[in-house]
């Protein structure tokens, strides 16, 4: 899964928020229980602690025996689980409960408490051997005034078993519940942006050539339906911003016809007239040279802006693509032997296509012009046609100057050259390349190049086959 | 031979037909669609030029008129737009030509030559410029006796440039003549090509017969003997 796709942040969001506030409150109610069990434990203990100080101490007398028949019959330490343990103002213990029968504690390993004793206290009392006994401690007096320590004591274990199973159970939920929450969070994130996958794949289709097309509009109240309709309304916005300037092109071109018309015509007849002067003739010529320029340069923006609109094409035949490409390079042959560059013609057999002749034949001739161009006097230039997959091929591979990478995008694009210096025809407008994608996508098909500069660039078109 | 030429564009129609008067015929202009058919519907035209976009009544509905009148008239139309759409609708309106703006005016010529001689160009077989013999039955060209080997696209050049002897034709027309519409924008390959039928035809005799009339085009033509 993509690491920066919302759906993936999203979830591992939730999850970690789940897993953070189950810790935290895990953490709270095991701290939060134990002080209280503790605090709970340790309150029973000193209240039997001030009970045997209170109602014990007094009446034993001196007697220790008397008392530790009392206390074992009142509290039965042995049975109960129960630390009890008695000391004088001198630090000397005069009762000391004994072992619990199932001897979880040694009574014995308890440290001794140390005088004076004036103050309650209670504490968790490590033993030897790992077991925690919680111990409450009361002073008292003896029956003779002399001071005491009453401690009782219990096993912590109990309390420490009921805390490990919770912090078990704590640690076996956690990922369960990262689990659901990751697995919810998905789910719903999901349910979410499904429609807006759905307009992204959409989206994606819609090229300058299908804007007429819209999104699919999420019905469901919320931001993703405002969404949708925002982006079809921008669909629409881009829709009449480049039929407006199509418009434009088509409608400058028709315009600049009659002042041409006009130009050319009053030129040629300057031009016819036998009194002029020879420079002057020169620079009406020169004139005239630049009016066919223009020409030329509207009659393309024309072509292109026709093929755009979809009504360029005349005619819808089906015909052998190879023939017509070595037919046309015949036609071509002098320009390239003019300048020593040798045109190698290799046909795979018949490659049907359907379309306009006239316009893919103008293909041909523009990619073989093109290349003509930028080879350097005693290249090569081969031309391919072959069928591939559903496909027909066509392929003009030159020796030339090539095409530095940075250009290679852009050289289907209208106007563009390369650099100025490289356009050694000055009739070039930079539109012939144009015009072959146009006819290329007109027909359902692609051009391409590729180049290696300094080596040799090379011109693919691809059509749809014809059965 | 007279010529009507509706076209409002003042300056075009002052082109056309000060052109068309220095080809000696007869020529008459209508400002807009209303003159026009006022005119054609008055004088008897051997021919109508006619521009599409008209003030008053369009190119095309005057078109439409004059074929219901007078079915023969041949109708050449000129116009600044040209989609196929627009192409197909001329000739069912009854267009006999279509020549779109900007034109050579040589151009106009040929076509309304070609609309005027009305059926198949009879064309000789062996057309003579000073000493050159070109032979299209037998595609074969000599020039003072001895036999020239031209390529065949050589051939059709020379042959397309002999039509019509002293015409100038321009670099557009003899791309759609001798190559095709594909070739359009490509005109530089014309120069090629006339060159090397230079070096065949002049480069070996004293009097050159093809001639360059710059930024206008080529012409096939003996001057010696004038």
């Amino acid at each position: 899964m993509n690491s920066r796709s919302i759906r993936f942040r999203l979830t591992v969001w939730q999850a970690t928020l789940f897993t953070a506030v189950f810790v935290l409150l895990g953490t709270l109610l095991y701290v939060q229980l134990r002080h209280y069990l503790d605090h709970s434990l340790l309150d029973t203990q000193s209240r039997r602690a001030r009970q045997i100080a209170a109602t014990l101490l007094g009446k034993a007398g001196g007697n220790d025996e008397r008392l530790a028949a009392q206390i074992e019959g009142l509290y039965a330490p042995e049975l109960s689980d129960r630390f009890i343990r008695l000391t004088r103002g001198d630090g000397s213990v005069f009762y000391l409960s004994g072992s619990p029968q199932d001897h979880a504690f040694e009574p014995a390993d308890v440290p001794l408490a140390r005088p004076p004793f004036t103050r309650e206290s209670a504490r968790r009392q490590s033993l030897p051997g790992g077991r925690v006994l919680l111990i409450a401690a009361v002073p008292g007096n003896l029956a003779g005034g002399a001071s005491c320590l009453v401690e009782v004591g219990i096993d912590g274990a109990p309390v420490e078993i009921m805390l490990n199973r919770l912090l078990l159970l704590l640690g076996l939920g956690l990922p369960i519940v990262v689990a659901v929450a990751a697995a919810g969070g998905y789910g719903l994130v999901q349910s979410a942006l499904d429609p807006v996958a759905g307009m992204a794949r959409k989206a994606e289709l819609i090229t300058q050539h299908n804007l007429t097309e819209r999104l699919p509009v999420v019905r469901s109240g919320d931001e993703l339906e405002r969404l949708s309709l925002s982006l079809n309304h921008m669909i629409q916005r881009l829709d009449e911003a480049f039929q407006q300037s199509k418009r434009f092109v088509a409608d400058a071109s028709h315009e600049l016809r009659t002042p041409l018309t006009i130009l050319r015509g009053e030129l040629e007849e300057l031009a016819g007239d036998a009194a002029l002067a020879a420079g002057q003739r020169e620079r009406i010529g020169s004139l005239l040279e630049e009016a066919e320029r223009l020409t030329r340069i509207v009659e393309q923006l024309l072509t292109i802006s026709r093929l755009d609109a979809g009504e360029a094409q005349a005619e819808a035949v089906t015909f052998d693509l190879a023939a017509l490409a070595i037919a046309t390079a015949e036609q071509m042959a002098q320009l390239a032997e003019d300048r020593r560059i040798s045109v190698n013609c290799t046909a795979e057999g018949r490659v049907m296509v359907e379309g306009d002749r006239a316009r893919l034949k103008q293909v041909v001739v523009n990619l073989l012009d093109n290349a003509v161009k930028y080879t350097p006097v005693g290249g090569e230039i081969s031309l391919r046609v072959a069928a591939q997959g559903g496909m027909a091929l066509l392929e003009v591979t030159d020796t030339g100057i090539g095409i530095p990478e940075s250009a290679l995008p852009h050289v289907f694009e209208r106007f563009f050259r390369v650099d100025q210096a490289r356009s050694r025809e000055p009739d070039g407008a930079g539109l012939g390349l144009a015009i072959v994608k146009a006819i290329c996508q007109a027909h359902g098909g692609e051009a391409e190049a590729e180049s290696a500069p300094g080596r040799g660039s090379r011109f693919r078109v691809r059509l749809p086959r014809a059965a | 031979m007279r010529i009507l030429v509706v076209e409002d564009e003042p300056k075009v129609a002052d082109l056309v037909t000060r052109g068309l008067k220095a080809e000696r015929y007869a020529v008459d202009v209508a400002a807009s669609g209303d003159v026009g058919w006022t005119m054609a519907s008055t004088y008897q035209y051997d021919l109508v030029i006619l521009d599409l976009m008209l003030p008053g009544i369009g190119g095309l509905d005057l078109l439409k008129r004059i074929r219901q009148r007078d079915s023969k008239v041949p109708a050449l139309v000129l116009t600044a737009r040209d989609a196929t759409a627009s192409k197909v609708e001329n000739f069912e309106a009854g267009a006999d030509d279509y020549l779109t703006k900007p034109f050579a005016f040589a151009e106009l010529l040929v076509r309304i030559k070609a609309l005027l001689r009305r059926g198949p160009v009879t064309q000789t077989a062996v057309v003579r410029v000073g000493d050159l013999v070109v032979d299209r039955m037998t595609q074969q060209v000599r020039r003072a006796g001895r036999r020239i080997e031209l390529t065949p696209r050589e051939y059709a050049l020379l042959e397309y440039l002999a039509t019509q002897p002293g015409r100038v034709f321009s670099r557009t027309m003899i791309v759609e003549h001798v190559w095709d519409q594909s070739f359009e924008g490509l005109t530089n390959i014309v120069d090629v090509y006339v060159r090397h039928l230079r070096e065949k035809i002049d480069a070996p005799f004293p009097i050159k017969l093809i001639r360059t009339l710059r930024g206008v085009g080529y012409s096939l033509a003996d001057d010696s003997a004038g």
